[in-house]
């Protein structure tokens, strides 16, 4: 008789140590996952990182290096508006990683052109969401997407800030359409970019991003009222791109948004990084409801027995 | 389950205690006529997914590159598995809090949350661009444990088709075993006791999973950031998407319970039905409570009051779920069934407007595109719903769901409608039959 009480005892006892154990593991968590963080709100860029930085005030809006891309990314021209003549996006699209798009003030005559592409964040929420790791930070912090891991659940169109990645709702066999700094083309091969190569006037550039981001700010030096709130877009947006913008408008009127400086990875996994970590909150959740659930299955069990010696009626589950 | 004894009729309104055990519909014609138009529905849905499976997303629904979750994504699973969240609400209060009335309705809640489960995974499995690539699910070595996307699509199908699915095979037993030969029944005797020893163990993951899955569901929308309104885009969202799902479980189970009892002419118990008010009531004003305290936190409480369209919104979502909270505190109001119904109707769509609005209303891209479901995407999704409607109606009348008095159980006549295979139909005794059979 003792011997039983021991067993159930030990069973409660058990669920206690665990509830406690895993109390303690999640109470400890915190302070070992900020040493550590994954996530942290202002990313450093890694010493290898390299950069793209785009001067509008530079871009003649000549387009070059749109086919450029085209070729290097073996995409097809998007001849639907031109009637098939010639490549005319309207933004990004399923088959355009880059684009120079004209913003123009129906007022004033205040223009400028803007070159969009994937921005390779340095803390990517695109990356942070996708579930299986097909888009990755790879070397040189260029952002890639593995065909053969991506479920096609397009959480990084909704994630990206930027609105970057395109999926091809066209085709049987869809994939994300993103710049990935021509990583496998170009990049591997100790070769830049395939649209920074093509630029004649030097408005688009490739270089370290720590290089980069000191000539930016070089210019903004030497032409102190030039730039748009003399600073340099990439540098804190979202935690930090590896793509660089320097303009002589306004940000937000050539479509870059208005973003905050921590990345959106942070924002997203700080509470959640500190739960899940080893499974820590839904085992010692396990753990809290098991013990309770154990207590009143007991006393539920009791009653069903009485009841079905009363009634005749089997207990249903 | 613990049967209640009928209490005495203390208001002279027809609310006395008369939910005992499951007992399945056994009046009646199964096959309606709305029931085969539900049915057709559910057939055009059906072929439309299949020729999504060969065709392209494009063609088929108004989704684009900025609002990249359609209707399939925002409604049919975001939304409708809040609905579904009975069994994890009614589960834990019965189970972990020892409400102990609640247990009755346990079935009527498993079969619609599992029907809600199932036909939103098969939603997301038409809506996926690459399915074929789900494997990776059985290789932890792939999953990017940081991704809210993550957890859903492995906790989802793990929900639906191990835990749920277990804690509704005892009805699928049961059946069995009323109709089955004498070597089944044997077996079900055999295993019966064995499914009793692993139900408080499973229903621990049946808990844990679904907390999991569904404040990751909110968790989806942290990443998006600035695209959702500041009303909605909060580091609390997981919490909340969580504490909605419970007051759409308990609000859901209850207006079921009593669409049901009113088609099929069924008694209405009010112990259990004041308990799920109760219940409902809390959650009602835990989730304001939950929503002001983060609105002040993060200092957004002068936009909604500022009456434009998504103060307006907000005012609609949070009013839908006050006057349920208010007005069932009221005795009167929370025992006539009438009132019950209409509240927990406000009470559901409140719930669900705060599912769906951040995925869709408050989700604002700045690229100048916009979605609306297009039909086939509509007439899917609408399938996917009468499907789980068709299979409730099916298992309501083949199954013990629905909660009953314990003595129109008539075990020796009419098990389920269909008659027994191996017993005359001439052995109506009720008790001695009654006494050695346990249910599993």
């Amino acid at each position: 008789m003792s011997l039983l009480t021991v067993a159930l005892t030990r069973r409660q006892a058990f669920k206690a140590m665990f509830g406690i154990g895993s109390t303690a593991i999640s109470v400890a968590m915190p302070r070992e996952a900020m040493a550590s963080e994954e996530h942290p709100a202002h990313p450093v860029a890694p010493p290898d990182a390299v950069a793209m930085l785009y001067d509008s005030t530079l871009c003649t809006g000549c387009k070059a290096c749109m086919p450029a891309c085209n070729e290097a990314n073996g995409l097809a021209a998007d001849t639907l508006l031109s009637g098939g003549i010639w490549d005319m996006p309207t933004g990004l699209n399923s088959q355009t990683k880059n684009i120079i798009e004209l913003y123009e003030d129906p007022k004033s005559d205040e223009f400028a052109f803007v070159k969009k592409q994937c921005m390779h964040c340095l803390d990517p929420a695109c990356v942070t969401g996708c579930p299986f790791g097909s888009l990755a930070k790879v070397e040189f912090g260029a952002v890639t997407w593995n065909s053969s891991l991506c479920i096609g659940c397009r959480y990084c169109e909704v994630a990206c800030p930027f609105e970057v990645p395109q999926f091809q709702w066209e085709s049987w066999n869809p994939k994300i359409v993103k710049c990935e700094f021509c990583y496998d083309q170009r990049l591997k091969e100790d070769l830049q970019p395939a649209c920074t190569a093509a630029c004649p006037t030097g408005a688009v550039i490739f270089g370290k991003r720590d290089a980069l981001l000191d000539q930016a700010k070089g210019r903004i030096a030497a032409a102190p009222d030039q730039y748009y709130e003399n600073r340099v877009y990439g540098e804190h947006e979202a935690g930090g791109t590896q793509v660089l913008y320097l303009s002589a408008v306004s940000f937000q009127k050539i479509g870059l948004p208005k973003l905050g400086n921590t990345s959106l990875g942070h924002y997203a996994t700080k509470v959640t990084s500190v739960i899940y970590k080893w499974l820590g909150g839904p085992l010692l959740m396990a753990g809290v409801l098991g013990f309770a659930i154990r207590r009143n299955w007991n006393r539920h069990e009791l009653e069903r027995l009485q009841h079905e010696k009363e009634t005749g009626f089997p207990d249903q589950l | 389950m613990n049967p209640t004894s009928p209490s005495s009729d203390l208001r002279g309104t027809t609310l006395i205690n008369h939910w005992q055990a499951g007992v399945p519909v056994t009046t009646g014609r199964v096959l309606t006529p709305l029931l085969a138009f539900l049915m057709a529905l559910a057939a055009i849905g059906l072929v439309l997914a299949g020729i999504r499976v060969v065709s392209p997303l494009g063609p088929f629904s108004a989704m684009n590159s900025v609002y990249a979750w359609g209707i399939w994504k925002t409604f049919n699973v975001m939304t409708l598995t809040a609905l579904g969240s009975g069994p994890l609400a009614l589960g834990i209060a019965a189970w972990v809090f020892n409400r102990q009335k609640l247990h009755v309705v346990m079935r009527t809640a498993l079969v619609s949350g599992f029907l809600f489960y199932a036909t939103g995974l098969i939603a997301l499995g038409f809506d996926v661009g690459r399915p074929w690539n789900f494997y990776s699910a059985a290789m932890p070595w792939r999953w990017n444990s940081e991704s809210a996307m993550l957890e859903i699509s492995i906790c989802m199908p793990l929900y639906c088709a191990v835990f749920l699915s277990f804690e509704i095979l005892p009805l699928f037993l049961e059946r069995l075993y009323y109709t089955g030969s004498a070597k089944s029944q044997a077996f079900l005797r055999h295993i019966s006791p064995r499914i009793r020893k692993a139900y408080p163990f499973v229903i621990i993951g049946a808990y844990v999973i679904p907390l999991m899955h569904q404040s990751s569901l909110g968790g989806l929308l942290l990443l998006a950031g600035d695209k959702v309104n500041p009303l909605w885009q909060s580091p609390a969202m997981p919490w909340l998407y969580l504490i909605a799902a419970a007051l759409c479980g308990f609000s859901f189970t209850t207006l079921l319970l009593l669409i049901v009892c009113l088609r099929y002419g069924r008694k209405l118990d009010q112990d259990v039905l004041t308990e799920l008010a109760n219940l409902l009531s809390g959650l009602c004003f835990f989730f304001l409570l939950v929503r002001a305290v983060d609105l002040f936190w993060r200092g957004q409480l002068h936009r909604a009051f500022a009456l434009d369209m998504m103060s307006l919104l907000f005012l609609l979502e949070s009013s839908l779920i006050l006057i349920p909270a208010v007005a069932l505190r009221f005795r009167r109001l929370r025992e006539t069934p009438r009132v019950l119904l209409n509240l927990s109707v406000l009470a559901c769509l409140g719930g669900m407007l705060y599912r769906f609005i951040p995925t869709s209303i408050a989700y604002k891209p700045m690229r100048s595109t916009s979605y609306f479901p297009s039909a086939p995407e509509l007439v899917m999704a609408v399938g996917y719903i009468s499907m789980g409607i068709v299979a409730f109606v099916f298992a309501i009348n083949y199954f013990a769901v629905l909660p009953g008095e314990a003595s129109a159980w008539d075990h020796a006549y009419r098990p389920f409608g269909w008659r027994r295979r191996n017993v005359a139909p001439k052995t109506l005794s009720l008790t001695p039959v009654t006494a050695l059979e346990r249910g599993a």
